[in-house]
């Protein structure tokens, strides 16, 4: 049983804050195990002989076996053990990631969901003729809506999820394109090859490579031409790149996630390229 | 939901007492014509075992022995290996037989063996205890001979069911042998009679579930003979029997309870010999188990037994300590009373000095947990008695140090775990907490250790970083607390645990980050968030459950919305 009090005033997003506060635990609490099952295996060592190995098997067995849970995730309910599987089950179900544009989804069928509403024309085509096309999200519901909206409110309304859930995130620039802005902004082209040179060097060492630059106020109205003029020419480096590669991966493998293992590693500014090309319309959305 | 419920298999404490003789009983002149049949018997389970040495046999025999290695184990009944009366036959005995015991054990251990020797016992026993009837209770049979021969008859007995791990409990009750101890126990009985007979029930009680609750018959005769009038060994012998009645489950438990079983039990562990109280510590650590909170709020009003805790916490004797260790754990869990009663009397002093001071991981652990539940249980003892800068303060921060230097897991964990209690306590104590030699070694662990133990030491870090709150206020941020933990690369580890199935440790993970973004200065946090705190955000999306997910996205839209890096 635990003694938390729940302090959410002054929480502008009604999130439930670090609160520091004193833990208890009855007597046969599932946190007390370990050491009860130490308790008796000391008892017996000296009577039954036991090897290293025999006393490791048994805790890992009792301690198992007390803490199987399923995957969190909405519908897997994978069976997991506690304390290891969960990362590696994590990957090679739940990290299906769009090829156009690396977004995650935890199933095939999302993936597929996303890729028809976000990267196909004839989608698009079909929902303005005003056929329904928004499918459900809810696996076996089968419902289909006519706008993101509409499907949007079923979802609310039939499936109880929050109204803050939204499928069609927009993407986050990431700091390689804040720094991209800024840099339009402050200075020339020079500045932005070097970067992008700057870029293919691996995830973790980016943070110390890159120096913090200050932004700078501009007005909106240049800074969208500036994007649109950033936009074409990106389509034409995306396009470029795209011809290069010899990429037709399929969409189940994930580019680039850094804990992922073993997956193939694409330079980053090839990664940001396609990024923002799909981001730009989902802003205007 | 995902986190399992307290479906675990109890721990059950049973102790039995084994010994281990064979060849006693073939010297034994008073038996003959019984110790020829026994030694046949044995002959032929060696021959059959010799027989069957094939590859898939000794697989068989290396499975089974496991198998029933383990089973022991998590019965953890404790067989009573030796006299705690002086007795040289027995000590005789154990060195002889060992290895001769051993081999026929060995062999007995596979599947077909088993069952041979399992009806060869019973038919054994069966004879057995038919005779003890004839010998204890013939009206022919009187005076003092008989007498002897029945003691020694049912001493017979006691060794075979002494035997080793796996005594022939089962067929010795299918032969009847309780109704027979239950008369061995009358009232008036001579007192080596009393002795062997609380022996044997000791043994049978430390078997199957099944086994133990057969004893229900003896239980009040035995509650009984402990006793002020009783010689004491065996009024410690029968505790040890309730003892392992106890360790059973909670409805023996009851019973043992109604029948009145608390008081002498805790008379008897204020003996001032060492053997004695121990046996009764160790059974009245059984009878207070609960989950009931009954037994312990009772132990507590009984006069005496504070002091009998104080003056057995004060001794050397390792053994006596752990088990007295382990009554106050129940009840300092269970009871509030006690709680208090305990602190009042210097307890936590008596506690902490041992902690500091012993290397035994038995006594360890009671020892830690007891301090663990009286600092979790109440504000007192960390407002009171653990004031900075006193001196049991620094005692108990330095043997909490080398609980986490120890290579032992649940050290390591209730460790933290009571770290993370005083973490929660006033600024001072968190200021004493990140100033010590603690500091690096949490960090080493929230970074490297196994699951149960990286999440202790989260509690603890993340303990250190807010103030105290008051009432339902949002507790403000000890900002160079958490710059230093960040600094010192704390911020993978709590991100690791976003990434956990457990769903308290993801929320924990949550909570930090929320502390590093709202915390840091300069904005710091969002940067170093959002290196690889995003990607395991954004995992809680399709999550099932809905307070994490709304958690997470609220923090990626507050933080990462769409404002983000684009103005200023």
């Amino acid at each position: 049983m635990e003694i938390q009090s729940n302090g959410e005033e002054g929480s502008s997003i009604g999130f439930r804050g670090w609160i520091a506060c004193r833990r208890r635990f009855k007597p046969d609490d599932s946190f007390f195990a370990a050491g009860n099952i130490e308790r008796e295996l000391l008892a017996k060592q000296v009577a039954l002989d036991l090897t290293e190995d025999e006393r490791y098997q048994l805790q890992k067995m009792e301690i198992a076996e007390a803490q199987l849970v399923f995957c969190p995730i909405a519908g897997c309910a994978a069976r997991l053990n506690f304390l290891e599987d969960f990362e590696d089950h994590y990957h090679t179900r739940h990290t299906a990631s769009c090829s156009v544009c690396s977004r995650v989804f935890p199933t095939s069928r999302l993936l597929n969901i996303h890729v028809s509403e976000a990267h196909d024309s004839f989608f698009q085509a079909k929902v303005s003729r005003g056929f329904p096309m928004y499918e459900c999200l809810v696996d076996g519901c089968g419902v289909k809506l006519k706008s993101y909206k509409s499907r949007q409110q079923h979802l609310v309304d039939k499936h109880k999820f929050p109204t803050s859930f939204e499928f069609y995130k927009k993407a986050r620039p990431s700091k390689h394109q804040r720094h991209r802005y800024q840099r339009r902004h402050a200075s020339h082209s020079k500045e932005a090859s070097k970067d992008t040179d700057m870029e293919i060097d691996t995830t973790k060492s980016k943070r110390a490579s890159q120096k913090y630059r200050p932004r700078k106020l501009t007005n909106t109205k240049q800074r969208e031409t500036e994007m649109e003029v950033e936009e074409s020419v990106n389509d034409l480096i995306a396009a470029v790149s795209k011809l290069s590669t010899s990429d037709s991966s399929p969409s189940s493998i994930s580019f680039g996630h850094r804990h992922a293992r073993g997956f193939a590693f694409v330079p980053r500014s090839i990664r940001q390229a396609n990024r923002k090309q799909v981001s730009q319309p989902e802003a205007k959305e | 939901m995902m986190t399992s419920p307290n479906h675990l298999p109890s721990t059950v404490e049973k102790r039995s007492r084994p010994q281990l003789e064979l060849s006693t009983l073939i010297t034994k002149s008073g038996i003959n014509w019984l110790s020829v049949v026994f030694v046949r018997i044995s002959c032929e389970q060696l021959h059959l075992a010799v027989h069957n040495t094939s590859a898939q046999r000794r697989r068989q025999l290396a499975v089974a022995v496991g198998k029933e290695k383990r089973e022991a184990l998590i019965r953890a009944k404790r067989l009573c290996r030796e006299a705690f009366f002086e007795d040289n036959e027995v000590s005789l005995e154990r060195d002889m037989d060992t290895d001769e015991e051993k081999t026929v054990l060995d062999a007995q251990t596979s599947q077909t063996v088993d069952d041979l020797k399992s009806a060869l016992t019973y038919h054994f026993l069966l004879a057995f205890i038919n005779l003890i009837g004839l010998v204890c209770f013939n009206q022919n049979i009187s005076g003092k001979g008989a007498t002897q021969k029945k003691v020694e008859t049912l001493r017979e007995l006691r060794r075979l069911l002494s035997k080793s791990e796996v005594p022939p409990v089962k067929a010795a009750l299918q032969a009847g042998v309780i109704p027979l101890l239950v008369q061995c126990l009358a009232f008036g009985s001579p007192d080596e009679q009393l002795l062997e007979a609380a022996w044997c029930l000791t043994n049978i009680a430390a078997g199957d579930p099944e086994e133990t609750k057969s004893l229900m018959p003896a239980l009040p005769l035995l509650v009984a003979h402990i006793g002020e009038k009783s010689l004491v060994a065996i009024a410690e012998q029968c505790a040890w029997a309730l003892g392992n009645v106890a360790g059973e489950g909670e409805e023996l438990r009851n019973i043992l309870l109604a029948q009145g079983a608390l008081l002498p039990l805790a008379r008897l562990m204020m003996s001032n010999k060492g053997s004695t109280a121990r046996t009764a510590a160790w059974a009245l650590s059984n009878l207070l188990k609960g989950p009931h909170p009954k037994a312990a709020s009772e132990l507590i009003k009984i006069k005496g037994v504070i002091d009998a805790i104080v003056q057995h916490l004060r001794k050397e004797d390792d053994e006596l300590v752990t088990e007295v260790a382990w009554v106050v754990v129940y009840l300092s869990a269970l009871s509030e009373v006690a709680v208090g009663l305990l602190l009042k009397n210097d307890v936590a002093q008596l506690l902490v000095g041992k902690l500091a001071a012993s290397e035994s991981l038995q006594l360890l652990i009671p020892v830690l947990r007891s301090l663990g539940n009286l600092v979790a249980a109440d504000g007192y003892m960390t407002d009171k008695v653990l004031i900075v800068g006193y001196n049991i303060t620094e005692q108990l921060l330095s043997g909490l140090i080398k609980c986490l230097k120890n290579e032992h897991r649940v050290l390591k964990k209730e460790a933290a775990w009571v770290l993370s209690n005083i973490a929660a306590g006033s600024i001072k104590h968190k200021e004493l907490i990140y100033s010590s030699e603690a500091m690096p070694l949490l960090i080493h662990l929230l970074l490297n250790a196994t699951f149960d133990i990286r999440k202790e030491v989260a509690y603890t870090l993340g303990n250190l970083c807010v103030a105290p709150s008051k009432d339902l206020e949002q507790p403000s941020i000890i900002v160079h607390h958490l710059v230093s933990l960040i600094e010192h690369g704390c911020l993978p580890g709590f991100v690791h645990l976003v990434r956990s199935v457990d769903i308290q440790s993801a929320r924990l993970g949550l909570q930090f980050l929320e502390l590093v973004m709202r915390g840091m200065p300069n904005g710091e946090g969002l940067k170093l968030v959002e290196e690889d705190g995003i990607d395991a955000m954004e995992r809680f999306q399709f999550h099932e459950n809905e307070e994490i997910r709304n958690m997470a996205n609220g923090l990626i839209d507050k933080y990462f919305g769409e404002d983000y890096g684009l103005d200023e």
